[in-house]
């Protein structure tokens, strides 16, 4: 399917804001079952953007705005084809027994995807989690992946409002709820504790069907994983639906965790002290596109 | 030259200015007291009145006797315009210059800031006040001497030359208007003894006193006063005379400019022409309090014009 | 007994006195076994090491008074008033020979070669990791390498313009690398200093000896700065970056930019406008092409790294990418001379550059193998333990010095966490007559003390070795630790024409 995602972020400051320099993570990347057909960022005021790839591959948009400034607005429009991921060409599961002999090899070339990080630290809170719902020796890793997934959303109440977006997974596991970021962080957490390299993705989850006609319902990015199974390639679940990936997850990007794919982030300078920030996301299937960087509004 | 850099020799001047002023008015007024007959009124408050300051006196000390007021002007640290906090604060900013001016100028501000710091008002009981303050001069004099001296007539010069001569401009225009406006004596004392005391005392503030008896001969009056202190384009520390040297300093900055020369009028243009007025008995007639608050407001508008081109760096 | 006749004690001479001076079998840069002197340091110890007692105290106090005058001090850390001190300076020159230097520099210019080449790799296609000669994971779990530099090409691939490389001498007479210092190197501004002072103090020594000069680094900084400037800019704008008055190496920013001519700025005069960076002055906003930059990556751009650091510009790691700045050392360098990563330079010489390593580094285990570590274990009081990138808080414990505490602590983190930290052998630091007593001190002494030499070495179009560097003497008796901070001093270093 063809979609069309328009990503909107507006902020407005109670002084002026001047000297703002940003980094966006907006623009899909291609991959296995997605290509990106087109992408264009615009600002209103106007601002120097230039494209960079980042340690993971993901593309950055480095936006910066000198003069002042009493509001900042920032459309992102990408187009999208994505395809169902071919099916994996395993036959088997292997269970945890062979899979940690090859632990060390994986430790080396996949470090950072099993190691903890700015938002998953390997806290006691975390280990005693782990262990409520460890893997046995005889059991499949993917088996175990999916388990795990869904014993996080079990777990836990999608309660927007009980942590924030600095929130750790600490936060998480003492509040009792949270939202797609927390879930996919605590997930990477179970996953890298059974030695298995886990990342973090950030993009979009397209409304199942738009009926033809109807405005786009409002949405927002969304944050999900991708495992490596043995045998396999990374491999997506989405904890906040207990369950795999499907077609309608855009990627946008990976990273260890939110800290290395944050959609936005930036200083400003400015004699106030409080900015307003509002995003709108809208995804609509196309019946074709036929090429063309989308509008700027 | 970096903006922050010209801030800091901005303040450093404006500090310095502020400093000695204070210690020049407490100095003048001290012996103003001494040589005059014993008055009803709290002698000490006119001091408070020429800076401004009564409000912020009252809030902490009780009576404006000799003792309080000499404590607030001259060593009290939590009014930011004692002399011992400007020495602070010229010190604090020339810190930021360390490695830009002569090692003999930090070394002289250095000492100086480290003298206040052991200064106490033990030092002014028993006639300690005469002394104090002529060393007092003597090292703002030794300083001015050092600038004079040591430091390249560069662009950062010309910073340090509008912050001094901006205070001083503030300053006569204020010391006038209180002398005038705030110790109006009542009509029969016009021309008195007293009123002719406090007169001299103004103009020795400002150095002035022979400077006028040299162009005026012995008989101070109040025109005369006005016109050497503030239309006089020779004296030092006449209000014209400052105003034309900030003039030729904005001129020479926006020649530094090396994308060329601005052509802007300086920001003093308005407030040279008020200063180019053949005779202060005119000003007086015409009001002499609310030309001085003209000056005054003439200067915060080129000190925000001042900032708003070359120095605002945040 | 040496072949010249060293007066026996009297009150007012010092003497070389065989019998008192006992170098305890450590190497002396100065005297072979029997106080021969070493090639190059026959003058020397006529005119300067045979002086008596009184005129070298004389000679010392009169280069304290100068290094005063000429504000050649540091901040001692700690304390808001920052007691400035004199960096303690000994007048007794040590002396390199020129054949000796010649290999010396060899070895320098091959070790700034290779890991200008290895920190490329490492932020580029990563080849040296996938052909498994230095483990990915060692890179990769390093808070030094900065993800922030992957994909960055630097104009000339050049990530280190400036290197201190500290090398010491051991028992055997072999000069040794014991690390690189590839981030923020400070301490070439006292070696200029310390030959401004003996340049003063004994110039006809110096002329007679024919030293080799230190006075153009400056002159050779600039240009290796000017060399790797981006574009086409005939005249790159060149700026110093510091973190302010209170940093302890404020005195070697300030004489650099004045050496130079170039600006010194602080974070707060800076600002980047559409991916460029300029400078805020009085007339306006000014280019700067090339960033001379003093302060850690940490602080370097809040929009990248830690968000409430006020000492770098926002904005900059944009502008480096958009190709409009160049900063000097380049984001991530820090990798190169992470402890760990040391262990592997003589691999990273031979990969990179197909040649063996000319100087060898000093014997680094890394701990996060059991046999090695078992064996470091065994005799911790005889390693020196250094924490890698990875560790964040631990100090360098020096085992020979340890308590019995402190290594048992030392055993267990190693314990816990083997991978963040390495263990060097404790080298027998070479040591050199240095003044002791005199003044108020008692009588005035040679005694000797343990040096280490820093270099250092510049890289911009092509490498530029500065001749000698910042001899670092530990002034107390029978201590290693020659670090301003904790009682070290400095000797002008001489290399033979």
């Amino acid at each position: 399917m063809i979609l069309r995602i328009q990503h909107r972020t507006h902020f407005v400051y109670d002084a002026p804001a001047y000297e703002s320099h940003n980094e966006l993570r907006l623009a899909p990347v291609d991959g296995p079952g997605q290509r990106c057909l087109a992408f264009g960022v615009s600002t209103a005021p106007a601002s120097a953007i230039i494209e960079y790839a980042d340690a993971f591959g993901n593309r950055v948009h480095a936006v910066s705005i000198h003069p002042p400034h009493d509001a900042l607005a920032i459309l992102a429009e990408a187009v999208v084809e994505r395809t169902a991921a071919a099916p994996p060409a395993r036959t088997r599961d292997v269970t945890f027994a062979e899979f940690l002999a090859e632990d060390d090899a994986r430790s080396q070339e996949y470090q950072e995807f099993l190691t903890p990080s700015r938002y998953v630290p390997f806290s006691d809170r975390l280990r005693r989690f782990f262990w409520q719902a460890r893997p046995r020796p005889t059991e499949g890793v993917g088996e175990y992946a999916a388990r795990a997934v869904a014993y996080v959303r079990d777990q836990f109440e999608y309660e927007p409002g009980s942590t924030d977006v600095h929130s750790t997974i600490e936060d998480l596991l003492t509040s009792g709820g949270g939202v797609c970021q927390d879930f996919a962080h605590l997930t990477i957490g179970l996953l890298r504790l059974a030695g298995i390299p886990t990342r973090y993705v950030s993009g979009y989850l397209a409304p199942v069907s738009t009926a033809p006609g109807n405005p786009p319902p409002e949405q927002a990015t969304h944050a999900w994983v991708e495992a490596l199974l043995p045998g396999s390639t990374w491999t997506g679940f989405d904890p906040t639906h207990r369950g795999p990936t499907r077609p309608e997850h855009v990627r946008i990007g990976i990273g260890r965790d939110y800290a290395d794919v944050p959609p936005l982030r930036g200083v400003y300078r400015s004699h106030g002290t409080t900015q307003t920030m509002g995003v709108d996301v809208r995804i609509e299937p196309l019946a074709a596109w036929t090429g063309g960087v989308p509008g700027e509004q | 030259m970096l903006r922050r850099i010209a801030h800091h020799l901005f303040w450093t001047a404006r500090h310095l200015e502020r400093a000695e002023w204070r210690a020049r008015l407490v100095d003048v007024h001290y012996h103003l007291l001494v040589e005059s007959p014993p008055r009803a009124t709290e002698p000490w408050t006119p001091l408070l009145a020429i800076t401004g300051e009564a409000d912020a006196f009252a809030e902490r000390y009780i009576a404006a006797d000799e003792r309080s007021v000499l404590d607030f002007f001259t060593f009290d640290e939590a009014n930011p315009s004692s002399i011992r906090s400007c020495i602070y604060a010229a010190r604090e900013n020339a810190r930021a210059l360390r490695h830009r001016i002569s090692s003999e100028l930090w070394l002289e501000l250095n000492t100086l800031h480290l003298d206040a710091h052991g200064w106490s008002p033990a030092m002014l009981e028993q006639d300690g006040v005469f002394g104090f303050f002529a060393d007092l001069r003597d090292r703002f004099y030794r300083i001015a001497g050092i600038v004079d001296g040591t430091l390249p007539r560069d662009l950062g010069y010309e910073f340090l030359t509008i912050g001094e001569l901006l205070e001083r401009n503030e300053n006569v225009a204020r010391l006038l208007d209180v002398k005038y406006h705030y110790l109006l004596p009542r009509p029969e004392d016009v021309g008195g003894p007293i009123d002719l005391l406090q007169w001299a005392a103004v103009l020795r503030s400002a150095s002035a006193l022979e400077a006028y008896r040299r162009a005026y001969g012995n008989a101070i009056a109040v025109d005369r006063v006005v016109e050497l202190l503030l239309f006089d384009p020779t004296f030092p520390r006449s209000a014209r005379f400052c105003v034309d040297q900030l003039g030729a300093a904005l001129r020479r900055i926006a020649a530094w400019n090396a994308a060329g020369p601005v052509s802007r009028a300086p920001a003093t243009d308005p407030l040279t022409a008020m200063l180019t007025i053949p005779a202060g008995s005119d000003v007086i007639r015409h009001g002499l309090h609310d030309f001085l608050l003209a000056v005054q407001d003439e200067c915060a508008r080129i000190e925000t014009a001042v900032f708003d081109d070359y120095l605002r760096f945040e | 007994m040496g072949p010249w006749a060293i007066p026996r004690s009297s009150n007012d001479q010092v003497m070389l006195d065989s019998a008192a001076y006992e170098t305890n079998g450590y190497y002396d840069e100065m005297f072979a076994p029997g106080l021969v002197p070493r090639p190059g340091c026959t003058r020397v110890i006529a005119d300067l090491v045979n002086l008596p007692g009184a005129r070298l105290t004389e000679l010392r106090t009169r280069a304290d008074r100068m290094f005063l005058r000429m504000g050649v001090t540091f901040n001692v850390y700690g304390g808001e008033a920052g007691a400035e001190r004199v960096f303690p300076f000994d007048p007794i020159p040590r002396v390199i020979d020129a054949e000796t230097w010649v290999h010396i520099e060899a070895g320098l210019v091959q070790r700034i070669r290779a890991l200008n080449a290895f920190l490329t790799d490492v932020y580029g296609a990563g080849e040296i990791l996938r052909d498994g000669i230095v483990p990915r994971d060692l890179i990769a779990g390093s808070p030094q390498f900065r993800h922030a530099a992957v994909g960055l090409r630097p104009p000339g691939g050049v990530f280190i313009t400036v290197a201190g490389i500290d090398l010491v001498r051991g028992g055997d007479g072999r000069f040794y690398v014991l690390e690189d210092n590839v981030r923020t190197p400070s301490g070439v501004s006292y070696v200029i200093e310390n030959r401004v002072v003996m340049t003063r103090l004994v110039p006809d020594l110096i002329r007679g000896c024919a030293v080799r000069s230190v006075e153009n680094y400056p002159a050779d900084l600039l240009a290796s700065l000017r060399e790797i400037a981006p574009g086409n800019t005939s005249r790159p704008r060149i700026a110093l970056l510091t973190p302010g008055p209170h940093n302890s190496a404020f005195f070697e920013h300030v004489f650099l930019s004045q050496q130079m001519g170039v600006e010194l700025v602080e974070g707060q005069d800076l600002v980047c406008v559409d991916h460029a960076l300029y400078m805020r002055t009085v007339h306006g906003l000014e280019r700067i092409d090339v960033l001379y930059r003093r302060i850690d990556d940490d602080f370097l751009d809040p929009v990248v790294f830690r968000p409430d650091s006020l000492l770098g510009v926002a904005g900059l790691m944009a502008a480096v990418r958009a190709g409009s700045v160049a900063i000097a050392n380049m984001v991530g360098t820090g990798i190169a001379d992470d402890k760990a990563v040391f262990a592997y330079t003589p691999a990273i010489i031979r990969y990179y550059l197909g040649e063996e390593p000319i100087l060898p580094i000093v014997e680094t285990h890394l701990l996060r193998d059991p046999d090695v570590r078992r064996m470091v274990l065994r005799d911790l009081d005889r390693y020196v333990v250094k924490p890698t990138g990875a560790s964040g808080g631990y100090g360098v414990v020096i085992g020979p010095k340890a308590t019995y505490r402190e290594l048992a602590e030392t055993r267990e983190h190693i314990e816990r966490d083997p991978r963040a930290f390495i263990a060097q052998p404790v080298v027998s630091l070479s040591v050199h007559p240095t003044l002791v007593g005199g003044g108020t001190h008692g009588a005035p002494a040679f005694a000797p003390r343990h040096v280490d030499l820093r270099p250092f070495v510049l890289f911009g179009a092509t490498p530029r070795v500065l001749p000698g560097g910042l001899t670092r003497v530990a002034l107390r008796e029978g201590s290693l630790i020659v670090n301003s901070s904790q009682g070290g001093g400095s000797k002008d270093t001489w290399v033979l024409a």
